[in-house]
C-alpha cells in the first residue's frame, strides 16, 4: 500500500528529460471532459510531458456554449501570457456564427491546425440504402422524409449535412436534421434504426463499420483513406470535401519571442514519435498546418461555415417554429397559474395543517432576529466581491467567518482559526492535488 | 455459460494480485474522497486522475478506474445524507430522506444502508453485466426518441410522491424548475432562448447549481432565519452502530427493487442516473406500509435510490463495453482511457481483447467489495459530522458549496446564481413550498422536450408515434396508471363499501 501511494505521488511529478521550453505550460480545453477538444488537450499534455517540452503541464476545462465561454475567458484572462495555449477548431467557428459571438478567431493568436477527422455517412446494416446513390435519390424525391442523426446543432455534423444537401441542389433548411447530444446518443440512434442516416466523425464509427453493424455510404475526405474501403462523396458525384479540424491557438498580445517559442514548441510536439503514436491510437489524421497558410485556411472555412449555417436559419418551417415557441408559452403559463393559485390558497388560509410546519411567527421579528441573516448576507456579498480580486482563500475565510458568527456570538477567534484552516486546505486540495486551479488573488506569490 | 465463467475466472486471476488490490484500494479511496466534494462528479474525477495512470500497465489502470468510478458514485451520497448537499445528480433523491434520518440521529444507519445497498446493487449489476451484456445492449437500442419521451413522462409522475402538503405549491415548484430549464440553447435548432444575451447562460442553468443552492445554501439561510425565532432542536445521535434489525428488514427489498429499476435504465444509452433514482423513490413510497414517513426519514427512501444509482452506474458500462457507446460523461472519459491503451471499445472488443475486458469486469466485483470494506466502518465516523458545532458546520458547508459552484465552469456567474437560488430556496422553505419538484423539473423538462421534438421531427409531425410504438405506449400506460391508479382504486373500493 505504501509503495502504491509512493508510485501514485511519483506519477504526479513531471518526467524530466532534455531541455525544457516551458516551465509551466497550461493547456485550456474550452469543453467538458470527454469530448474531442478535451481529448486533444490531454493527449498534448501527455506528449509534452513525455518529450520534456515543459516541466509541468496542466489541462484546464472551461466548458460552455461550444467553446465560446472558454474563448472569451482565454482572450480576457490570458492576454500576453506566453505560457498558455487553447485547443479549438471548426466547431467553434460554427458557434461564433450561430451565436453571433463578439469574440472570434481574429481575437487570438493562431498557432497551427493539428488534427483532422473525416466524417462518414452511415446507415444501419438493415437499411434499404445500399449505396450513396440510393440515398441521394430518396433524399431528392422527398427531403423531409429522410432524418439525419448527428451531433449538436450548428456543429460539424450539421454543417456537413447542409453542404451535402447544397451540393445535391436541395435547400439546406429542408434537411430534417435531428441533433443528439454527444456521439454516444447519435450512434445508438443509428444502430437502432431510429433515424434514416447518420452523419458523424469517423473515429467514433470506425469500430462499428469494421464490425458490420452499420454500413458506411461515403466518407468526406478528398481521397479514399488507406486501409479503409469507403468511397468518397466526391467520387460518387457529391462535390463536397470536409473535415472536422482541431487547432491550437495562443492568447492575444503575445510578444514576438513568446510567439516564436510557441510555434517552435508546437512544431516539435507534432514531429515527436509520441504524438504520431497518439494520432494512430485516436484515429486522428495529422493535418499540421502552421503560419500564414493556417490563417488563410481559417478564413476560407469561416466563409464556408457562415454560408451554410445562415441557410439553415433562413426562413424556418412553420411547424418547427411553432413547436419551439409553444412549449415555453405553456411552461410560463403554468408557472403564472400555479403562482396565483398558491397565493390565493395562502390568502384563504388553505391547509391549516401547514401551520405546524411553519415556524411560529407569534413573537414579532426584532433586530436580534435579523442579525444572523444580515451576517450571512454580508458573508455572501464579501465572498462574491473577493472571489476573483482578493483570491479564493480570502473570500472563503470571509464567508466562513461571517456564517459561523451568524450562529455563534461567542467564539470569534475559534471561528477565525477554523475559517483559515478550512479555506487553505480546500485551496491546496483543489489546486495541488486535483489540479483544478482556483483564483489565488493577492496571495498568489505566497501559496 | 461455461465459457463466460472460465473467462471470468481468468479475469479474476489477472485482477487478484497484491499490487492490483492496492490499486483498487487507491482508486476507491480517491474516488470516494473526490466524490464527496460537491460539484466534482465522477467524470471530472476520472479525467483529472487519468494522467496518474499513464505510467501504469492497463490492468492496474482499469482496476483503479473501476474503483474511482464506484467510489465517486458512492461518495456523493455521504454529503447528501449528512449535509443535504448532493455531490452529483444521482444522489438528489437520497438527500430527501437521508438528511432527515441524519437529523433524527440515524445518520449512521442511512450511510450504512447506502453503502450496503450500493454494494448489493453494484454486485448484482456486475453479475447481470457478466452474463447478459450483449443481449441487454441490443434491447436498449430499441429505445428511440418516442420511448425516451414516454420514459420522461413516467419519471414526471414521481413528482406526485414529492408534492408535500399542497398540490398547487408543489406544482408551482415543478413549473419553476421547468421554466429554468427553458434557459439556454434550444438543442434542436441551436438558437439561444431566454439567455438575455449572457453567454454563460447559453448552456442553461446547471442542475448542480440549483441543487446545491436550494439545498445547502437554502438550508443554511433558513437556519439563520429561524435562529432568532425558534429553539433549535439539537441533533442527538442515538448510536453509531449502523442499522438495527428493523432497518435491515426494511432495507433489503428496496435494494433489490432499486437494482431492478436502476440497471436496465442505466443500460439505455440516454437513461442516466437521475430518472431511476426518482422512479425508485416513487416505487418505495407507493409500496410502503407507512408512506407518511417519507420525507421525514424513511429508510426505504435512502435504500432504494442508492441501489438504483449504483445499478445504473454499472448499467452504463454495458453499452460502453459491448457497443463502444459512451452514454454518460464518465463513460466518455473512460472511453478515452481505453484509447490511451490502443483499445477501441466497440462490438469487437470482447473478441479482440477478452483478457482486458474480463479483468475490468472482475475488477468491478473487487471494487465493490473494497468500497464496502472501506465505508462500513466509516459510516459511524462520518455520522459524527453531525456533532460538529453548528457555526463551523454551516461555515464549512457554504465554503464547500461556493467551491463546488465555482469549479463547475470557473464562472463568477455560477457563484452569483448559487446564492440567488439559495435565497429563493430559503424563501420557499419559509412559505412551505417543496424544493425537490423544482429540481426534477429542471432535469426532466429539457429532456422530455428534446425527445418529444426529435420524435416529432422523425415522424414528420405525426403525434401517433407515441402510441403506435409498443414500448412507448406501454410506458405511457404505466405512467397513467401510476398517476391515476391510486385514485381509481380508491373510487372502486368506495363503491364496494357503499
Amino acid at each position: 500500500m505504501r509503495r502504491a501511494v509512493g508510485v501514485l505521488l511519483l506519477a504526479f511529478l513531471p518526467v524530466a528529460a532534455g531541455a525544457q521550453t516551458y516551465d509551466q505550460l497550461r493547456i485550456i480545453a474550452p469543453a467538458a471532459p470527454g469530448g474531442g477538444w478535451d481529448q486533444t488537450a490531454r493527449v498534448m499534455q501527455q506528449v509534452v510531458q513525455q518529450t520534456g517540452l515543459a516541466r509541468t503541464v496542466s489541462v484546464e476545462n472551461i466548458p460552455g456554449a461550444a467553446g465560446l465561454i472558454g474563448l472569451a475567458r482565454f482572450i480576457g484572462a490570458e492576454r500576453g501570457n506566453g505560457d498558455a495555449v487553447m485547443v479549438n477548431g471548426l466547431i467553434m467557428l460554427g458557434a461564433i456564427v450561430t451565436q453571433q459571438s463578439e469574440v472570434t478567431f481574429a481575437n487570438v493568436t493562431p498557432i497551427a491546425r493539428l488534427t483532422g477527422e473525416y466524417e462518414v455517412l452511415t446507415v444501419p446494416a438493415n437499411s434499404p440504402f445500399r449505396t450513396l446513390g440510393d440515398f441521394t435519390r430518396a433524399f431528392r424525391a422527398r427531403p423531409e422524409a429522410i432524418s439525419w442523426g448527428g451531433g449538436s446543432a450548428g456543429g460539424s455534423d450539421q454543417i456537413l449535412a447542409g453542404l451535402i444537401a447544397d451540393a445535391l441542389g436541395v435547400a439546406p433548411r429542408r434537411v430534417n436534421y435531428i441533433a443528439f447530444s454527444g456521439g454516444g446518443e447519435s450512434l445508438s440512434a443509428i444502430l437502432g434504426g431510429q433515424v434514416s442516416v447518420g452523419i458523424n466523425g469517423l473515429a467514433e464509427f470506425a469500430p462499428q463499420i469494421e464490425a458490420g453493424t452499420v454500413r458506411a455510404l461515403a466518407i468526406s475526405s478528398g481521397e479514399r483513406l488507406p486501409g479503409l474501403d469507403i468511397p468518397t462523396l466526391r467520387e460518387q458525384g457529391v462535390d463536397v470535401e470536409f473535415e472536422n479540424w482541431r487547432s491550437v491557438v495562443g492568447p492575444p498580445g503575445l510578444s514576438a519571442a513568446d510567439r516564436e517559442r510557441m510555434d517552435a514548441a508546437v512544431a516539435s510536439l507534432v514531429a515527436s514519435p509520441e504524438w504520431q503514436a497518439a494520432l494512430v491510437k485516436f484515429r486522428w489524421i495529422d493535418r499540421y498546418l502552421a503560419g500564414p497558410e493556417f490563417l488563410r485556411f481559417v478564413a476560407s472555412e469561416e466563409r464556408r461555415v457562415q454560408n451554410i449555417l445562415t441557410q439553415f436559419g433562413g426562413d424556418e418551417e412553420d411547424a418547427s417554429l411553432n413547436a419551439s415557441a409553444a412549449y415555453p408559452a405553456v411552461i410560463l403559463g403554468g408557472l403564472a397559474l400555479f403562482g396565483v393559485l398558491s397565493y390565493v390558497g395562502r390568502l384563504r388560509g388553505e391547509k391549516r395543517s401547514q401551520r405546524a410546519a411553519d415556524p411560529p411567527t407569534a413573537d414579532s421579528p426584532t433586530t436580534t432576529h435579523w442579525r444572523p441573516v444580515v451576517l450571512i448576507a454580508a458573508g455572501i456579498l464579501l465572498n462574491l466581491l473577493l472571489a476573483e480580486t482578493g483570491g479564493f482563500i480570502i473570500a472563503s475565510v470571509a464567508l466562513f467567518w461571517c456564517v459561523a458568527r451568524a450562529f455563534d456570538p461567542r467564539h470569534p477567534v475559534r471561528d477565525a482559526l477554523f475559517a483559515v484552516a478550512v479555506s487553505v486546505s480546500a485551496f491546496l486540495l483543489f489546486g495541488r492535488v486535483l489540479d483544478l486551479q482556483l483564483p489565488a488573488g493577492v496571495l498568489a506569490g505566497l501559496i | 455459460m461455461f465459457e463466460i465463467l472460465a473467462a471470468l475466472r481468468d479475469g479474476f486471476a489477472g485482477a487478484l494480485t497484491l499490487p492490483h488490490l492496492g490499486w483498487a484500494l487507491v482508486g476507491v479511496t480517491l474516488g470516494t474522497a473526490v466524490g464527496v466534494l460537491p460539484g466534482i462528479g465522477p467524470a471530472l474525477t476520472v479525467a483529472v486522475l487519468l494522467p496518474v495512470t499513464f505510467n501504469l500497465e492497463p490492468t492496474s489502470a482499469f482496476i483503479m478506474f473501476a474503483g474511482i468510478y464506484y467510489g465517486a458514485m458512492y461518495g456523493g451520497s455521504t454529503t447528501s445524507i449528512l449535509l443535504n448537499t448532493p455531490g452529483e445528480t444521482g444522489s438528489i433523491a437520497t438527500a430527501i430522506d437521508g438528511h432527515m434520518m441524519a437529523k433524527n440521529g440515524r445518520g449512521a444507519a442511512a450511510l450504512t444502508t447506502a453503502a450496503v445497498g450500493s454494494f448489493v446493487a453494484g454486485t448484482l449489476s456486475a453479475i447481470l453485466l457478466t452474463f447478459f451484456a450483449p443481449m441487454l445492449a441490443s434491447v436498449a437500442l430499441r429505445f428511440g426518441p418516442a420511448e425516451y419521451f414516454a420514459l420522461t413522462i413516467l419519471a414526471f409522475t414521481a413528482v406526485s410522491a414529492l408534492l408535500g402538503t399542497s398540490l398547487t405549491r408543489g406544482l408551482f415548484s415543478l413549473f419553476m424548475g421547468l421554466a429554468l430549464g427553458l434557459i439556454g440553447i434550444d438543442p434542436l435548432t441551436g438558437d439561444a432562448r431566454f439567455s438575455f444575451g449572457i453567454p454563460q447562460l447559453l448552456d442553461g442553468i446547471d442542475v448542480v447549481i440549483l441543487v446545491i443552492g436550494l439545498f445547502a445554501v437554502g438550508e443554511t439561510l433558513y437556519q439563520a432565519w429561524s435562529y432568532g425565532r425558534q429553539q433549535f432542536e439539537m441533533v442527538t445521535l442515538h448510536d453509531f452502530t449502523g442499522m438495527n434489525r428493523e432497518e435491515w428488514r426494511r432495507s433489503w427489498k428496496p435494494w433489490l427493487r432499486g437494482t431492478a429499476i436502476g440497471f436496465p435504465l442505466g443500460v439505455l444509452p440516454a437513461g442516466g442516473t437521475v430518472i431511476p433514482t426518482f422512479l425508485s423513490y416513487l416505487t418505495e413510497k407507493r409500496l410502503s406500509d407507512h408512506p407518511e414517513e417519507f420525507g421525514k426519514g424513511a429508510i426505504e427512501g435512502v435504500a432504494g435510490p442508492e441501489a438504483a444509482n449504483n445499478a445504473a452506474a454499472a448499467g452504463v458500462l454495458v453499452p460502453l463495453l459491448t457497443l463502444g457507446l459512451p452514454s454518460s460523461a464518465t463513460a466518455a472519459v473512460m472511453l478515452a482511457a481505453f484509447q490511451q491503451y490502443g483499445l477501441q471499445p466497440g462490438p469487437l472488443l470482447f473478441s479482440t481483447r477478452p483478457d482486458l475486458v474480463w479483468t475490468l469486469i472482475a475488477s468491478l466485483y473487487i471494487g465493490n467489495v473494497m468500497l464496502l470494506i472501506l465505508n462500513l466502518p466509516l459510516a459511524g465516523v462520518w455520522a459524527r459530522v453531525m456533532l460538529v458545532p453548528r457555526p463551523l458546520l454551516f461555515g464549512g458547508i457554504l465554503v464547500l458549496a461556493s467551491l463546488g459552484a465555482y469549479t463547475l465552469n470557473r464562472s463568477m456567474l455560477d457563484l452569483f446564481l448559487l446564492y440567488l437560488v439559495g435565497a429563493v430556496g430559503c424563501a420557499m422553505r419559509v412559505k412551505a413550498f417543496p424544493l425537490v419538484p423544482a429540481v426534477l423539473g429542471l432535469i426532466l423538462g429539457p429532456l422530455s422536450e428534446q425527445h418529444f421534438r426529435r420524435a416529432m421531427a422523425i415522424s414528420e409531425g405525426d403525434p401517433s408515434v407515441f402510441f403506435t410504438r409498443p414500448l412507448s405506449a406501454v410506458l405511457l400506460l404505466v405512467a397513467a396508471l401510476t398517476l391515476f391508479g391510486p385514485m381509481l382504486l380508491r373510487r372502486t373500493s368506495n363503491v364496494n363499501t357503499n
